[in-house]
């Protein structure tokens, strides 16, 4: 199968007055169509430069992405970016909120609009259409947000610690909620976290990078049946041996 | 949200009571402090153990005031006064709202204008007077302008900071979604900073009655400015006093009309 995403010799640097910082180094990377990635690693070793690239809103300082073999330039149709917030507008209600990427590149159209319906129905905001984001609970919020990427119809979902601001309770069933709905619309998603046991919990394979600049240093395949959801993996055997595995890489 | 129209617990209750007992002893005591103030000011001016001459008193205003009503001259200083702050209010707040845009735009203009914004707000603008109006003359437009020197730095620095402190994770996440420049300005950055503008409004409200009786004081015909600037020349304290107690009237009236357009607009927005 073709790959989705092709990342080929990256490299990125930052300047900043007092000196210059070696972000990426020779990044190469690439993803099939389906998978569920995530990307762990020191902090501040270029996890969200690593997604900023991707969506076309940082430019390579060397290298090429290619995503269905168009290279990405600027922020386009095929990536749906989720922050670590919401990032809800307080002034607009659920509706306007879902559809606000709708009003951009002349995509408010019939059939996205009712594909956005369709998704809010699905996913238990029907009732909630009309009312406004400080009505809702955290875990909520973060699925408007998921359908608010979800209805732009990309192809690659980026998932930049989208779990973090969250509570732990909220947090475990929100990862269900999330990881149901991207199986669901089989989407292909890249996740970036701290966090190693929400990586296991929730992908297929797991990327560990080296610290700064950063380069891959492993990859790790998970095994689980694919009927589990991520919560129901946390009791698996398996799941403390990729634990430590992970955690050996990152030490 | 619905009002609930349950039992509640007799705690419940009396932590209902104790709240509206506290709410409208609040409301008592402020009319109570007024009618006392005057009431004290009335006692001491007619026992004479304050010269009414000079402090006036609240009878003697109030006959002052219906004395300028029947003369039909207190309608026309009013309106003149009314008419030069509502004209400085608007012109300041849309020209600063839209100052600030640009800068807001063009980061090069911000950075390069900042030091000169700061300058210009520290200055007292009262200094600028006869220069005002040398080059303006002596009329309803110098006034005018006096007042809106006094809003529109403060209107042009608070908007500013106001879009500026649109979170920055909004924004890319606006161009994640393929927005235009033009779009992240009018979806996100504009109504993201309402409150700033609200806030400015009140502001100005207060600041744009300084700027014009200030002005008035400078140069003026008729206005309430003028009335108080002639009252204490003449010796008239009376005449003073009932202008001012019509500017506080005027100047309430005003920022009680913005405090309902805030609650019309939050309204429609929720």
């Amino acid at each position: 199968m073709e790959n989705l995403l092709e990342i080929q010799n990256v490299c990125l640097t930052y300047h900043s007055p007092a000196s210059e910082t070696e972000a990426l180094k020779e990044l190469n990377l690439s993803i099939k169509e389906g998978e569920f990635i995530s990307i762990v690693g020191p902090s501040g070793c270029g996890k969200t430069t690593i997604l900023s690239l991707i969506a076309g809103i940082l430019k390579p300082t060397s290298g090429n992405i290619f995503i269905r073999g168009e290279k990405i330039e600027k922020p386009g149709f095929h990536t749906g970016y989720m922050f670590q917030r919401d990032n809800l507008f307080e002034w607009l209600n659920i509706w306007k909120n879902v559809t606000l990427g709708l009003n951009f590149k002349k995509r408010n159209n019939e059939e996205n609009k009712s594909y956005a319906k369709e998704l809010i129905e699905k996913y238990g905001l029907g009732e909630f259409i009309r009312h406004y984001p400080t009505e809702l609970s955290g875990g909520m919020r973060q699925r408007v947000a998921l359908i608010r990427t979800l209805c732009l119809k990309p192809d690659l979902l980026l998932l930049d610690e989208p779990f973090s601001a969250l509570d732990y309770q909220t947090r475990l069933n929100v990862q269900d909620d999330v990881s149901l709905v991207i199986k669901k619309e089989k989407k292909t998603a890249i996740l970036v976290t701290h966090d190693i046991s929400e990586a296991i919990a929730m992908s297929s394979k797991i990327i560990v990078l080296t610290p700064r600049p950063a380069t891959i240093k492993s990859i790790i395949t998970l095994d689980f049946d694919p009927k589990l959801t991520p919560f129901e993996r946390r009791k698996e055997k398996s799941f403390n041996t990729y634990f430590n595995k992970v955690w050996e890489e990152l030490v | 949200m619905k009002k609930q129209k349950q039992n509640y617990s007799i705690s419940h209750k009396k932590y209902l009571k104790s709240l509206l007992i506290k709410k409208v002893s609040i409301h008592i005591s402020r009319i109570l402090l007024l009618v006392l103030l005057l009431g004290a000011w009335e006692l001491c001016a007619s026992l004479n153990i304050i010269d009414p001459f000079i402090t006036s008193s609240p009878s003697r205003i109030i006959k002052q005031i219906s004395f300028l009503v029947q003369d039909g001259v207190l309608f026309h200083h009013s309106w003149v006064t009314l008419y030069e702050t509502l004209l400085a209010f608007a012109i300041s707040t849309i020209a600063g709202t839209l100052i600030a845009l640009v800068l807001y735009i063009i980061p090069a203009v911000r950075k390069v204008l900042e030091p000169y914004l700061i300058i210009l707000n520290s200055l007292p603008k009262i200094a600028l007077g006869p220069l005002i109006i040398v080059w303006m003359g002596t009329g309803t437009k110098a006034i005018v302008m006096m007042g809106i020197l006094i809003c529109i730095i403060i209107t042009t620095i608070s908007m500013l900071n106001g879009y500026i402190s649109v979170p920055k994770e909004k924004i890319l996440l606006m161009k994640t979604m393929g927005a235009s420049g033009f779009q992240i300005l009018t979806r996100l950055v504009v109504p993201a900073s309402f409150s700033d503008f609200i806030s400015v409004l009140k502001i100005n409200v207060g600041m744009s009655w300084v700027g014009v009786v200030m002005g008035e004081y400078l140069t003026s015909k008729a206005g309430l400015g003028y009335l108080i600037v002639y009252g204490g020349q003449v010796f008239k304290l009376d005449l003073v006093m009932s202008a001012i107690v019509v500017l506080c009237i005027l100047a309430g009236l005003m920022y009680g009309l913005v405090a309902l357009l805030e609650m019309y607009i939050n309204k429609k927005r929720t």
